[in-house]
């Protein structure tokens, strides 16, 4: 039961109140690159939730054997295993995808939302919570990447998920497929979840 | 806690978790290894196919590879690699290999010429990381299609490709990528200029 609970708890902190993209501004740098498709995207927060689910388990799993002073060098470590493992499956059985993504499935390594969870959550907590946590994390970062890319893919080719839906007349938006868009979006929607949640905040004091 | 602080637990700690994570790794790389290949091969096959203009209906890796091994033959011809179509005993075409620097990297390719030379039967980019949905678009069909059945029998000075909006164009520009399509046309006319070079040397 206090298990569900826990799980409940980190999946709202993870997509909502501790959000990495919009709350705490980490790992921004893919959220710019890979979003003007949202298969791109899609496959970038999959990957992304993988990795950091199993790297947050196996570094909670370690964590009690594990010397401080190495502790960084050997999160490194099992984080660049599983990135390796995700390319290397992505190579070998979607191909049109990991050219998509180019450099981007190498470049999790560097993501920081994963450190970030290593560090802030799985040195601390049991292996099941971290791996819940992982993943809460790696999906409240691959919502803000679709909703991102769902304006950019309309706007900048017309289409969601490769299918036509705006009309033949309509102009595509040039800007909408490069990546100073993303800035733009980014912006707005962080700004709309700053508004929500001061909102929010105010009507809990107001109800105490 | 004690032994955790000793020198060498560090060092043992460290190299049993490096080691225990490689051989899974090296593990699943071996076991894709072939998979892999064949994704690369089959992609080029594909390219190649698209080229000549023989693509079969299936886009199946397996059918492609049968079209290709029965028609196509790899050669040196120069310092270049070229794939020959035949028909029978006979050449029908070439696809020539071309690269060279586009906007943000190497682009490279492969350029379908028919037996005498005389016509440019199409064109498939291998490799080409221009901006997506600009330059990019060099990939798309419509771009390719272009360069389908182009008589360059009558080029000056090695123009073989003229992009517009210059004057007696051949194949048009792509809108807000101006530099790539440069780019492109620029490394086909040089490319291809040293391909005829080099065979009348030899010739």
């Amino acid at each position: 039961m206090s298990l569900k609970k826990d799980a409940k708890k980190i999946f709202k902190k993870g997509i909502l109140y501790d959000n990495p993209i919009l709350v705490q501004v980490i790992g921004i740098c893919s959220a710019l690159a890979v979003t003007n498709r949202m298969m791109n995207s899609l496959i970038m927060g999959i990957a992304l939730s993988f990795v950091t689910a199993f790297s947050s388990m196996t570094v909670s799993l370690l964590k009690s054997r594990t010397p401080r002073h190495i502790r960084m060098m050997v999160q490194v470590l099992i984080i660049s295993a599983y990135v390796i493992i995700v390319d290397i499956f992505l190579k070998a059985y979607m191909p049109d995808m990991s050219k998509a993504l180019g450099p981007y499935v190498g470049l999790i390594i560097t993501n920081c939302i994963i450190m970030g969870r290593a560090e802030g959550f799985a040195q601390s907590n049991p292996p099941v919570l971290s791996l819940l946590d992982g993943l809460s994390s790696g999906f409240g970062y691959t919502l803000v990447l679709l909703s991102i890319s769902l304006v950019r893919e309309i706007l900048g080719f017309g289409t969601v998920f490769g299918v036509d839906v705006m009309p033949q007349s309509f102009t595509k938006w040039t800007l909408m497929v490069m990546p100073p868009s993303a800035f733009f979006i980014l912006a707005l929607i962080m700004w709309a979840a700053y508004n929500l949640r001061i909102k929010k905040e105010k009507e809990g004091v107001e109800k105490k | 806690m004690k032994k955790q602080k000793s020198f060498t637990y560090p060092i043992i700690f460290m190299t049993v978790v490096t080691a225990f994570f490689v051989s899974i790794l090296s593990t699943f790389s071996q076991a894709t290894k072939d998979t892999i290949a064949f994704n690369n091969e089959s992609e080029l096959r594909y390219k190649i196919l698209y080229i000549f203009d023989i693509l079969p209906e299936s886009k199946n890796p397996k059918d492609i590879e049968k079209v290709f091994n029965e028609r196509v033959e790899e050669r040196l011809a120069g310092r270049k690699n070229i794939y020959v179509l035949m028909d029978g005993e006979k050449e029908v075409s070439y696809a020539v290999p071309v690269e060279g620097p586009g906007l943000w990297g190497t682009i490279s390719g492969y350029v379908g010429l028919n037996e005498d030379f005389s016509t440019i039967t199409g064109i498939d980019f291998v490799k080409q990381s221009e901006t997506p949905g600009l330059g990019g678009r060099i990939s798309e069909e419509s771009y390719k299609e272009q360069f389908r059945g182009i008589d360059i029998s009558n080029s000056q000075d090695g123009k073989f490709i003229v992009s517009s909006p210059q004057s007696g164009s051949n194949v048009d520009a792509i809108a807000g990528a101006t530099q790539t399509s440069s780019a492109v046309e620029k490394l086909i006319n040089e490319d291809l200029n040293d391909f005829f070079d080099e065979l009348e040397v030899k010739q």
